[in-house]
């Protein structure tokens, strides 16, 4: 996608500088190999594969308690950059730590404290009840008996679900599998939640309500540290402290929203400036 | 150890519940286990026991030499193929990341998935068997139950091990598993299911000598046929034993370093 090499997106805290980051994505390079067709097998046997560049020479720290909404056009790096974080996918250059541990030397690292919010509805066993879902996802994590049971009802409530646990997700709307969604990843109670455009595919009421359950009660009650993929910019506001812009595989920079809002540069225009050069208004 | 077997039960009542839905498909499995063992009774009818080497020097008739090899074979494959399709399905319904992300190991995960195969495909060979008994008059009288429990132990370990590696394959490959196709085509023809092995050609013979079912089926049909000892099959079970104890952690880490390549290459959930 891209081979330039990308300006570092280093994001400053308002945290002493000595606090070492929960999460530092360096210097990391995702290449995809593509697989050979037919014809290139018969033309060119021993050519290497190609490949696709998703990222370029990343770099990112998130600090305890941030709330950063990554954007980015579609197919611009920003599940990629996640998944990476998440330790789904390992970088083929660079280094990604979380709490300090490499996601490539200890992959168990990020799984123990970083929760990832597939975008993907068919995550779940849609055959089973969502009760029957995350009692299944919540025994990976390690809970069981009554733990586990508490465990659910609290969280069934929490993400407002109480009367449909014992639902089949297959009759789950698309707002209803987020939110169950959301439930699955804080069954381990992580440190740092990821959300893969939350939002993606709900009609306006439910895209409020997630909205609101995310800021409401996983930030505010929960104080979980957020990255957020997000093509929208008024949900990046509402959201996040934070925003870093991703285009053709490249951090194209970060801001804090805070700082952004005094000099009366909007999230729209900030990430248009980065995406289409476009002057912010 | 408690935890392990803790998750051993989340995953045997998530696939319970979820077979539970597909009632059909659990009597046509049925029906399907009856009608072989119909169709095994009139081939035995035309089979003499002095068809072959083996079935005369053991007194076998033929029903019964066939009913402990299909039924094995058969329990075999399922062992066979459990894993590839276990990840399979998970890829195609699009679970296997989210578990993947859980706080389990990736072996331990595809380890876990198959064991209510393991489970129901035992009982449909007990059903198998029973049938035989009560249905076709298979005489097991004479079972070493202690000798026949170990041979297939061994056994089953073995075709863990292979299913591993065949999950691996399914991995990497996303389509078309040779671990399963070679193993399992293979076993079909040269593994002693349907006939005795001495039946073929010499240089099949030879090569039959390379298909762990074998071992597995000449050791079951002596046990359970025939009552035989631990020490009358101890050359079978010490050649599966050895193949148990190379294939199993080969098997394991050929899986995890698979699994590490498709995050590597971000192709872990193509399908």
């Amino acid at each position: 996608m891209t081979t330039t090499n990308a300006p570092s997106a280093l994001i400053s805290t308002e945290r002493s500088a000595r606090e070492s980051p929960l999460i530092e994505v360096q210097d990391v390079t995702m290449r995809f190999p593509i697989p050979k067709r037919y014809r290139e097998w018969v033309l060119a046997p021993l050519r290497p594969r190609r490949v696709f560049t998703a990222l370029t020479n990343a770099d990112l720290e998130v600090q305890t308690g941030d709330r950063i909404a990554v954007m980015g056009p579609n197919g611009a790096g920003k599940t990629t950059l996640l998944k990476l974080i998440a330790g789904v996918l390992l970088p083929t250059e660079g280094k990604v730590l979380v709490n300090g541990h490499s996601t490539l030397e200890q992959n168990a690292a990020p799984r123990s404290s970083v929760g990832f919010v597939f975008n993907e509805e068919r995550s779940f066993f849609w055959r089973l009840t969502g009760r029957q879902n995350l009692e299944f996802f919540g025994a990976l994590d390690n809970l069981y008996g009554r733990q586990l049971r508490e465990r659910i009802e609290y969280l069934l409530e929490l993400v407002g679900l109480p009367d449909a646990g014992d639902k089949v997700v297959s009759a789950y709307s698309t707002g209803m599998k987020q939110r169950l969604a959301l439930a699955r990843v804080l069954m381990a109670e992580p440190d740092v939640l990821i959300l893969d455009e939350p939002t993606r595919a709900l009609d306006p009421v439910a895209c409020d309500e997630i909205i609101e359950l995310i800021s409401t009660t996983i930030h505010r009650n929960l104080r979980k540290t957020l990255l957020i993929a997000t093509h929208r910019p008024e949900e990046a506001s509402l959201l996040c402290n934070k925003v870093i812009v991703v285009e053709g595989g490249t951090i194209r920079g970060s801001e804090s929203i805070k700082e952004l809002n005094a000099k009366g540069i909007t999230v729209l225009d900030y990430y248009r400036q980065l995406v289409v050069g476009g002057r912010p208004s | 150890m408690m935890s392990l077997m803790r998750k051993a039960v989340a995953f045997i009542k998530r696939d319970f519940s979820i077979e539970s839905g597909y009632q059909a498909a659990f009597v046509m499995g049925l029906v399907e286990s009856l009608m072989l063992l119909v169709i095994l009774s009139f081939v035995g009818r035309l089979v003499s026991p002095t068809a072959s080497g083996t079935l005369s020097r053991s007194g076998l008739h033929y029903f019964p030499f066939a009913l402990i090899g299909v039924a094995f074979a058969r329990y075999f494959d399922i062992m066979l193929r459990m894993f590839s399709d276990s990840i399979r399905t998970a890829q195609v319904t699009g679970c296997l990341e989210a578990m993947l992300s859980s706080r389990t190991g990736s072996v331990t995960i595809v380890m876990l998935s198959s064991l209510y195969s393991l489970i129901s495909g035992g009982l449909q060979l007990l059903l198998i068997l029973l049938g035989g008994v009560l249905l076709f008059g298979v005489n097991l009288q004479h079972m070493n139950v202690l000798a026949t429990l170990l041979v297939l132990l061994v056994s089953v370990s073995i075709f863990v091990g292979f299913g591993v590696l065949s999950a691996a394959a399914i991995v990497w490959l996303k389509k078309g598993d040779p671990i399963t196709w070679m193993l399992g085509g293979l076993s079909g023809i040269l593994g002693g299911a349907y006939f005795p092995v001495d039946v073929m050609p010499t240089w099949m013979q030879k090569i039959s000598v390379l298909i762990p079912v074998k071992y597995s089926l000449d050791a079951l049909r002596l046990t359970m046929l025939q009552g035989a000892s631990l020490a009358t099959v101890a050359k079978p079970v010490g050649t599966l034993a050895i193949i148990a104890v190379v294939i199993l952690p080969v098997s394991a880490a050929i899986f995890a370093a698979t699994i590490r390549k498709g995050r590597k290459e971000g192709t872990l959930m193509a399908y």
